[in-house]
């Protein structure tokens, strides 16, 4: 019995120390002044790239963008897909099924692939370089989940409930407000910030379409990987961390309650 | 007939998100796949202005010329080789890990059990560029798994960063969220009395885990695999930072012949090779889903 305790406790050790390691040494890299192989630490600790790193005009830029682009790209993706995902969990529409299934290629096709195609379209177009072509192109990484988690959401919600709300008189849009939309909330706030990140997240194609106009934080990281110092890096990965990082504990309960695995599941 | 203008108003409510899907997604892949087969002009024109070797149908209705130029190309072929090989190890990592994840919170149902989870899960919150930079830090030369390494007497101890190996751990990394969240619902879901019935019959763990939890939880499963294994195949960033120059995956590859060699049909060739390797992945999800949906109470 101990020794399965033991066994158990060293799976976990080696599982946190794969998961938390790199973020450690990221964090350490952020707060290194001089650091050579193979010491442990840093042989010397420096904040110097903390200061540093808002003096780059454009560094400062990207992160007023990427804060810029993620709410909008959340809330235009909101309000295209979520009456969508109300309408497929509650309504017979009609090739449902298809539907689903349609969105779901949509996400199979390499993203590479699609943004050299998508280039040729918006030169078309004209919205390469342009604030809304890089919204509509990191709209497209969101759709997905925001049709998908909330419908699930829609879906598991039980029709008993917002029938007896109906019997005691509540109109169709008060029954949506006071008992759809909050039962659903969870699984909409999870779709949300999934959205929120994917947005911020995102950096092959606002590379191809907002370059040079816009470029946010992630494309920023590219370059900062391959023409600055570690430690220049390691600060701009700690700070583009953040947002993620207050994210997850807002949602955390959420999403290991389940709220994300039930959308995958196409019912 | 009020029942068709009816089901007219659900089919609108419900097509925002697909017409978008379909105009800048569906539309884009069409055209993609003109081009590969020759056409040069129409919604083409544009990208076929800028470009380096092409191949042109020249008016007939499709030449394999683009196709058969990448497919026999041996860099082209190593890739490929790559992205099969690191595909297939990364999701069966993920799978393992993910379903030892989960077993563990569902059996144990113990604080330590629940944070494991919620470790499992901390990945997905990261961006990917974060996480892949992260990653080739730690397990490269000056990271910490070589500094321990050497610190133990072991300096001969490799370094993934810039290996293919790299890329598997980076991948698992990245991609064992979603497992853990897919399998570990699915597991929560399974009544205790599934389980407790097979271990009063006598089966050990392993056995009631292999013989009961797991056929019941095999579409989450199946879920989890389809969705890791499609987005490890067309994979940029993750491979593009950690990865070696070459042989690397195909998604960097059809990056690379797209903004470095100037040659978008060769690209989106690669582009469509990860499609149809995509596709084969999806079919057991799509076989999934149908077969659950149809044992499912009520449905349609």
């Amino acid at each position: 019995m101990t020794a399965r305790r033991i066994g158990v406790g060293i799976g976990i050790a080696l599982l946190a120390a794969f998961i938390f390691g790199p973020l450690l040494w990221l964090m350490l890299w952020a707060f290194a002044g001089v650091w050579h192989y193979p010491s442990l630490l840093p042989q010397s600790w420096s904040l110097s790239w903390w200061r540093q790193i808002f003096h780059y005009p454009q560094l400062v830029r990207s992160v007023g963008l990427s804060f810029t682009f993620a709410p909008i790209v959340t809330l235009v993706s909101a309000v295209v897909c979520l009456p969508a995902a109300y309408a497929l969990a509650r309504f017979p529409v009609p090739g449902r099924r298809t539907l689903l299934v349609v969105l779901f290629a949509s996400n199979a096709f390499p993203k590479i692939g699609l943004y050299i195609t998508i280039a040729g379209l918006f030169y078309a177009l004209h919205l390469m370089g342009t604030f809304f072509g890089v919204v509509l192109i990191q709209l497209l990484g969101t759709v997905v989940f925001m049709t998908w988690i909330p419908a699930a959401s829609f879906a598991s919600i039980p029709r008993a409930l917002e029938d007896a709300a109906r019997d005691v008189g509540a109109g169709r849009l008060r029954v949506f407000f006071t008992v759809t939309l909050p039962l659903a909330a969870p699984g909409i706030f999870v779709a949300m910030v999934l959205a929120f990140l994917a947005s911020f997240d995102e950096a092959q194609g606002t590379f191809l379409v907002g370059v040079p106009n816009y470029v946010t934080m992630p494309v920023q990281m590219y370059s900062l990987v391959s023409d600055y110092p570690p430690q220049a890096a390691a600060v701009f990965a700690v700070l583009l961390s953040v947002p993620s990082v207050a994210l997850m504990l807002l949602v955390r309960k959420h999403v290991l309650g389940g709220a994300l695995a039930r959308g995958f599941e196409l019912r | 007939m009020k029942t068709a203008i009816q089901r007219g108003w659900y089919f609108l409510a419900a097509s925002p998100p697909v017409v978008l899907v379909a105009v800048f997604i569906g539309f884009p892949i069409a055209v993609t796949v003109t081009y590969t087969l020759g056409h040069l002009g129409g919604a083409n024109s544009a990208i076929s202005s800028i470009a380096l070797h092409q191949v042109s149908s020249h008016g007939r209705l499709a030449t394999f010329g683009a196709y058969s130029s990448v497919l026999t190309s041996h860099s082209f072929l190593e890739d490929l080789v790559a992205t099969v090989w690191v595909t297939a190890a990364s999701v069966g990592l993920v799978l393992v890990l993910a379903w030892l994840v989960a077993l563990y919170g569902r059996l144990a149902d113990t604080r330590i059990a629940r944070l494991l989870t919620s470790f499992a899960v901390v990945p997905l919150f990261i961006p990917v560029v974060i996480g892949s930079y992260a990653i080739l830090q730690f397990w490269s030369y000056g990271g910490l798994v070589k500094t321990l390494a050497h610190a133990v007497g072991l300096p001969g101890f490799p370094a993934l960063g810039y290996t293919l190996g790299g890329v598997v751990l980076a991948e698992v990394w990245v991609s064992l969220p979603f497992a853990v969240l897919m399998i570990g619902s699915g597991l929560r879901s399974i009544p205790d009395s599934a389980f407790d019935a097979a271990r009063d019959a006598g089966a050990s763990v392993a056995r009631a885990t292999w013989t009961v939890l797991l056929p019941m939880n095999l579409v989450p499963t199946i879920i989890a695999t389809s969705f890791t294994g499609i987005s490890i195949l067309g994979s940029f960033t993750v491979p593009y930072l950690v990865g070696p120059t070459s042989p690397n995956l195909l998604g960097p590859d059809a990056a690379q012949t797209f903004q470095s060699f100037n040659e978008p049909q060769q690209a989106e060739v690669i582009a469509m090779v990860i499609f149809a390797l995509a596709i084969v992945v999806a079919v057991p999800y799509l076989w999934a889903t149908y077969r659950s949906n149809n044992n499912a109470p009520g449905a349609a």
